[in-house]
């Protein structure tokens, strides 16, 4: 009776050990959750708002201007008394609800100035998607604010003036444009935000006039791939705000156009 | 207008999460008030923001939590639903045949039944209050669409245990003449309960793997159309496969029952009963086994026409190798049950001119079950694949894909088929005088039934893929209209059949019952890792583009790590039914003395 | 010896033999016999087969009564008989031993890359993004087929497939061209009914326009050498190309399933 059991329980046991052994021995692959920055429309304040705080610190480089210093506004703190900027997205511009502001922001951002700052940002499209820009925006308003942020937002089409013009606006991933003048580059992907150039840009980092004469072709191309490896001389407290985009923003070509460019500029 | 709702609807949210979480339900009542002006996508959105979205569950998680409640009750409520089918059929058989032995064997089948059903419900109730616990929101979302059908099931249920409970106590009080007809319809309504209680839950995960196709994110659950929701594409489809897996399941369990007690039993009598019982129960489970492919195949291609993704995701995408694993059980399976068949010729007179043969169907099952298993896509290191030209093999390759794999099931079909044939034939010697004819006829059958299966397979390479997916249903029909053909001629071939000797039940190789155990696990893991599959091919969708899941445990795990959890359900089963039969031998010891004993000198009569 | 090859244990040895003679050496050299490719088997596909043999080998033996008492008899005698000593001892050093033996070759350390399983068809995306549009791949055509002169995209096609792809699939699709050699896993070859003639032009496109970093996880994009030709080609190109490799490999491309046709 014993023994009866026992086989029984052996056979049982071994069988099931068996099937379990067989699928363990095969490669294991599991399914992940797409990663991707695509949204559908039932996507969850809280998704939006964790994507959007990577972003944030990384390749979205916000926190190039925004949080140090004086360049513009600090987002995250209060500026002054009126909270963080989800408390007082809202009453920036009449008319506009916190989550239009943002995006607006966003996409053409000199239009709307805060008083005491130049009009130094670029158009975030230019290296950041759709659904990438509303992950922001949604960040932002998470910041002492409600997200009103939903998917339908992300997902409209065709509505309303900023759509429309989105829909022109160049892809988030790989080459930002695909010019070959350098000047055309560096115009595209905002270099001309922090550094001048004859006069064109804001004074952020170090200036491109006579750039060939102070560095070497080598030093620029590192400076553009790596920006965090060196800081250029009296620009040190600023070192790791330049964004370390723009691998993935140039081409080949493109990159090798604009170091000779500036290489030349003496 | 519109922003003048959504400000609305703004604002009411911001006072739900100012009231916490104690005042939610008056929050709630405010959003009924708030409806009218909010938009379906708000109104979505603050239903499901007031509650809390996951709960957690201590050490396993709760995937694993929810996934082990649902699997066990799934197994209990398979066997539940499946004995009553065979259980009445057993009855009439009893009644129309005056054969009082399957009207014992029916009652025993039904007693195994009333105490597995209380299982059931204890692990239905385990199976809801950890949805309700640990998935609140995709619960509410459920129960929004879903209530009205919900209530109904409650009370379906209710009908169904009263009823089994008439249909068990009731039995030897209901014994003869126009009572007996009462209590056998009695066991027809018990089925029918147990379909109806089926489809209701069938409706609900049906809707979580194929919502209509007008069901979108912005939908708000109460929105959403019963009916269409109800009667979702994959629904019948499941219902179908279900049924008929239940039915195999249910034998296979009885099977192993029977084995069990074949295996302690102490006098020749009960061995020879037990042996009968699992015969039965073996017989049930491949007979339902035979046709089972073909609902998975209706299955299939509802997943495919619903959402081609969902289809590539389940049969090529990382669920691929499950199919495998699945055909590996599915070899199991036939081995094993041809197997038992086999050692049962050597309690059969006359058996053995049958014998010799056996090696040869041997030979087709294993080659079958090598071509069925061989995967498309070969693990192999990088010096194989590099050898072999790619993980595609140049000549075992041609094996991997579905004409080969088909054609090779169906032959197996066809063998199991013929070991049952040989089986029921061994010891009768046909007395008509087209008996020599009608033989003739069957071999025919099964020789062109074969050609057709292995035509359709050969030249299915040298055709698109769209004409060959229909190439399967022409081998599937080939099979079935001979399986149906050779059984008819059969029947009516060995009416008044001499008998070559009685079948000596019970002098049966202790090693044959471990093969309805192998049996039994195979059925039921197996069920476990169908399971997987279908829940698995959502991935991270709660309900597939409707309801993402943004839990911790979105993504859908490897199939060793499925494999754990599923032999971790079949353990668990196993340990309770093996509990709750040894509770029922318990009881059976009181009355053993007129129960068994009326089967047992029944059976030893032998059928002929 | 013709009376132990009659024994039940010696024919199963010899079936055992022979079968793995058959899959291991069969399989690889006897099809190149008769012109058709051929290749050796993959340790996991031989041992997957050995195993079924031995289940039926297993059933063959012992689902007869008198086959099973002989077939037991002389592992009986090995292992009680007092003359059967030696034999015993033998077994008991032999056996721990192999399985000493299987063990080390499990665990010792190697150079080789473990055995990976990598889906070469996997699942497609629903859509994908292609130069900043959104492209529906479920029902996608190819929309060359509806305009302009076959021939004509048949000729661009050609072009592009030998600026572009030719050097690693081979001019003759197969998936044999001058730098084949210097990958492992090798290009695709177009000829085989395992590839495109399995599937969809707009899977085609879309593996071609991601190539291998497009690929998911199941389709390991890390061992793939497949540029991801939207960087380089337009999307008529890549329809062209499209049409050229089926006309060339001489297959037709898998169509949709007719809606609600049943």
């Amino acid at each position: 009776m014993l023994t009866e059991n026992l086989k029984i329980i052996g056979v049982v046991v071994g069988t099931i050990g068996l099937f379990t052994l067989v699928a363990n021995s095969i490669p294991q692959v599991q399914s992940e959750v797409p990663q991707d920055l695509s949204f559908g429309t039932d996507v969850t304040a809280a998704e939006l708002t964790a994507s959007g705080g990577l972003l944030f610190g990384s390749a979205g480089g916000c926190t190039a201007c925004h949080g140090l210093g004086t360049r513009a506004p600090n987002l995250l703190t209060s500026n002054g008394s009126e909270g963080p900027i989800g408390a007082r997205c809202g009453d920036r511009v009449t008319g506009e609800s916190c989550k239009e502001y943002l995006y607006r922001a966003m996409i053409e951002p000199n239009v709307f100035l805060v008083e005491g700052y130049s009009p130094i940002m670029p158009d975030m499209r230019r290296s950041l998607s759709n659904d990438q820009i509303w992950a922001l925006v949604a960040y932002l308003e998470a910041q002492g604010g409600e997200v009103t942020v939903t998917g339908a937002d992300i997902n409209q089409e065709g509505e309303g003036e900023a759509q429309t013009t989105m829909a022109a606006a160049p892809v988030p991933a790989g080459p930002t444009s695909d010019a070959t003048d350098p000047l055309e580059i560096l115009r595209a992907n905002a270099c001309l935000g922090c550094h001048v150039l004859s006069g064109e840009g804001a004074p952020i980092g170090p200036g491109f006039d006579g750039i060939g004469g102070r560095v070497s072709a080598d030093y620029i191309r590192e400076s553009i791939l790596k920006p965090s490896v060196a800081a250029a001389e009296g620009y040190e407290a600023f070192a790791g705000l330049m964004p370390a985009i723009y691998a993935n923003q140039l081409t080949a070509g493109q990159l090798e156009n604009v170091v000779m460019f500036l290489a030349e500029l003496r | 207008m519109a922003t003048l709702a959504a400000a609305t609807g703004k604002r009411k949210i911001k006072l739900n999460q100012n009231c916490g979480r104690s005042l939610f339900w008056p929050a709630l009542a405010v959003f009924g008030i708030a409806s009218q002006f909010a938009s379906p996508d708000l109104l979505l959105a603050q239903s499901l923001e007031g509650v809390r979205q996951y709960g957690e569950f201590p050490l396993v998680g709760s995937r694993v939590a929810i996934w082990v409640a649902a699997q066990v009750h799934l197994l209990f409520a398979a066997f539940v639903l499946g004995v009553p089918m065979f259980a009445v059929v057993a009855e009439a058989v009893g009644i129309f045949g005056g054969d009082s032995k399957y009207d014992k064997l029916a009652k025993e089948f039904t007693r195994l039944l009333l105490v597995a059903y209380s299982a059931t419900a204890i692990w239905g109730a385990i199976l809801s209050f950890l949805l309700v616990t640990l998935y609140p929101g995709l619960w509410l979302y459920l129960t929004e669409i879903f209530q009205v059908s919900m209530w109904i099931y409650v009370c379906l249920f209710f009908f169904e245990s009263f009823t089994l409970y008439l249909y068990y106590y009731g039995w030897d009080l209901w014994n003869t003449g126009r009572a007996k007809w009462v209590h056998w319809t009695l066991g027809i309504l018990l089925n029918i309960w147990g379909t109806a209680v089926m489809f209701i839950a069938n409706s609900w995960l049906t809707y979580m793997m194929s919502p209509p196709a007008d069901v979108t994110p912005d939908t708000a659950p109460g929105m959403v159309q019963f009916w269409s929701a109800f009667a979702n594409a994959t629904w019948m489809p499941i219902n179908i496969h279900r049924i008929i897996a239940n039915v195999v399941f249910g034998g296979a369990i009885v099977g192993a029952y029977a084995a069990y007690r074949f295996l302690v039993a102490r006098t020749d009598e009960e061995r020879a009963h037990y042996d009968w019982m699992g015969y039965i129960g073996n017989l049930i489970a491949m007979g339902a086994l035979i046709i089972l492919p073909f609902a998975g195949y209706y299955l299939g291609r509802e997943i495919y026409e619903f959402n081609q993704q969902m289809g590539i995701t389940m049969m090529g995408g990382f669920m691929s190798w499950l199919w495998i694993i699945q055909a590996f059980l599915i070899g199991v399976l036939f081995l094993a049950g041809n197997y038992y068949l086999w050692v049962g010729m050597g309690r059969i007179p006359g058996a053995e001119r049958f014998m010799p043969y056996t090696k040869y169907m041997l030979v087709v099952l294993v080659l079958g079950v090598m071509v069925w298993a061989t995967p498309n896509t070969m693990i192999a290191d990088r010096e194989e694949i590099a050898a072999m030209g790619g993980t595609h093999h140049p000549f075992l390759g041609v094996l991997g894909v579905m004409s080969a794999k088909n054609t090779a099931v169906n032959l197996m079909i066809l063998t199991t088929f013929l070991s049952f044939l040989l089986y029921r034939r061994a010891n009768s010697r046909p007395t008509v005088d087209w008996a020599r004819t009608g033989t003739i006829v069957q071999g025919a059958l099964f020789v062109l039934a074969s050609l057709i299966v292995v035509f359709y397979g050969v030249y299915g390479y040298f055709v698109p893929a769209i004409v060959r997916i229909g190439f399967s249903v022409y081998q599937v029909l080939a099979v079935l209209a001979t399986i149906i053909g050779v059984i008819t001629i059969d029947v009516f071939m060995l009416r008044g059949a001499e008998s070559r000797g009685d079948i000596r039940w019970g002098q049966m190789p202790p090693r044959s019952q471990y093969a309805l155990f192998i049996l039994a696990v195979t059925f039921t893991w197996l069920m476990g890792l169908m399971g997987f599959a279908r829940s698995g091919i959502r991935q991270h969708w709660h309900v597939w583009e409707v309801v993402r899941d943004t839990s911790e445990y979105a993504a859908t795990p490897a199939l060793g790590y499925a494999a754990i959890v599923i032999s971790c359900c079949v353990l668990i089963f196993f340990t309770l039914v093996s509990f709750i039969f040894w509770l029922g031998g318990l009881a059976e010891k009181g009355t053993k003395a007129s129960a068994d004993s009326v089967a047992a000198t029944s059976s030893t009569q032998g059928v002929s | 010896m013709s009376k132990h090859l009659r024994h039940p244990l010696g024919r199963a040895v010899l079936v055992l033999l022979g079968a793995y003679v058959l899959i291991e050496f069969g399989i690889a050299y006897l099809p190149p016999l008769f012109g058709i490719p051929s290749g050796p088997v993959p340790d996991t596909v031989l041992f997957q087969y050995l195993g079924t043999v031995v289940v039926g080998i297993l059933i063959w033996v012992s689902d007869n009564e008198t086959r099973w008492s002989e077939f037991k008899a002389p592992l009986h005698k090995v292992m009680v008989e007092p003359e059967k000593k030696r034999a015993r001892l033998a077994l008991a050093v032999i056996i721990p031993a192999l399985v000493g033996l299987m063990t080390f070759n499990q665990v010792k350390p190697s150079m080789a890359a473990p055995a990976t399983l990598r889906s070469i068809h996997p699942a497609p995306p629903g859509q994908i993004d292609f130069k900043g549009e959104t492209m529906e791949l479920a029902g996608l055509e190819n929309p060359l087929r509806a305009t302009g002169s076959m021939e004509e995209h048949y000729e661009s096609g050609r072009e592009i497939y030998v600026k572009n792809c030719m050097a690693c699939h081979g001019d003759g699709l197969a998936g044999r061209g001058h730098y084949a050699l210097g990958f492992n896993p090798g290009p695709a070859s177009f000829q085989d009914v395992g590839t495109i003639a399995q599937l969809t032009e707009s899977y085609v496109f879309w593996r071609v326009a991601k190539g291998g970093p497009g690929l998911p996880n199941e389709g390991a994009p890390w061992n793939s050498a497949m540029p991801s030709w939207e960087d380089f080609l337009t999307e008529e190109e890549i329809w062209s190309v499209i049409i050229f490799m089926y006309e060339q490999a001489g297959h037709e491309p898998r169509t949709w399933e007719e809606e609600g046709e049943h």
